[in-house]
């Protein structure tokens, strides 16, 4: 990864959390030449495109499209593409926070607070149907 | 990648489904520190697969289902 494109990297993620949404390719430059960096970063695991348009689809932690995990921390709400990533918004942000999903099971709803990078609730079970070596080969299943 | 009430909604959860890892909340958000902790900072360099597994090992995921491609 070069620097350039770890720069455009920097300018995505800063814009992303500035305004809560992810920014168009003509927000941060001439749009082909975002389209092609976000390309490259794409290829390289460090932003998820949708394959279909080229719109940003995950900047991981942060899932740019609504999901089952709702988070809120650093005065704003936010979407985690997974319970790992949910929870490393509060992380990324260096912020206490608070989670909401629903168990997949049986839909009941879940909160978990986050403080001092500890959860408030030591109840519930995380489960990865992925092994770690395959999670890159389909990441929004995984 | 879910948060389940119990062992008992996984199971059901999984149906025939062969199970994954699962791991206690409290785990997991010492995971997602350490995994995600200096994703924004402007110093953010992409970690490497040692650095990756070296956070799984510390924190005693092990083993060949949490072994990074």
């Amino acid at each position: 990864m070069n620097d350039a494109d770890l720069e455009l990297r920097r300018r995505t993620y800063a814009f992303f959390v500035d305004h809560g949404r992810a920014p168009a390719p003509s927000e941060l430059g001439d749009p082909d030449d975002v389209v092609a960096g976000w390309r490259r970063l794409h290829e390289e695991h460090a932003v998820v495109l949708n394959p279909a348009t080229d719109e940003l689809r995950m900047l991981n932690p942060f899932s740019v499209v609504p999901t089952a995990y709702r988070v809120q921390a650093g005065g704003r709400w936010w979407y985690g593409n997974c319970a790992w990533d949910a929870f490393g918004i509060c992380a990324a942000l260096h912020a206490d926070g608070r989670v909401e999903t629903s168990c997949p099971d049986c839909g009941e709803p879940l909160t978990v607070g986050v403080h001092d990078e500890k959860p408030d609730d030591e109840s519930l079970l995380f489960h990865v149907l992925v092994p770690a070596a395959h999670w890159w080969d389909d990441i929004v299943f995984t | 990648m879910n948060l389940f009430r119990s062992e008992e909604h996984i199971a059901r959860w999984l149906g025939e489904r062969q199970p994954g890892a699962t791991i206690s909340v409290a785990k997991l958000v010492e995971l997602a520190y350490a995994w995600w902790d200096d994703r924004i900072s402007p110093d953010w360099r992409p970690h490497t697969r040692d650095e990756n597994m070296a956070i799984l090992e510390r924190l005693g995921l092990t083993g060949a289902f949490w072994e990074l491609a």
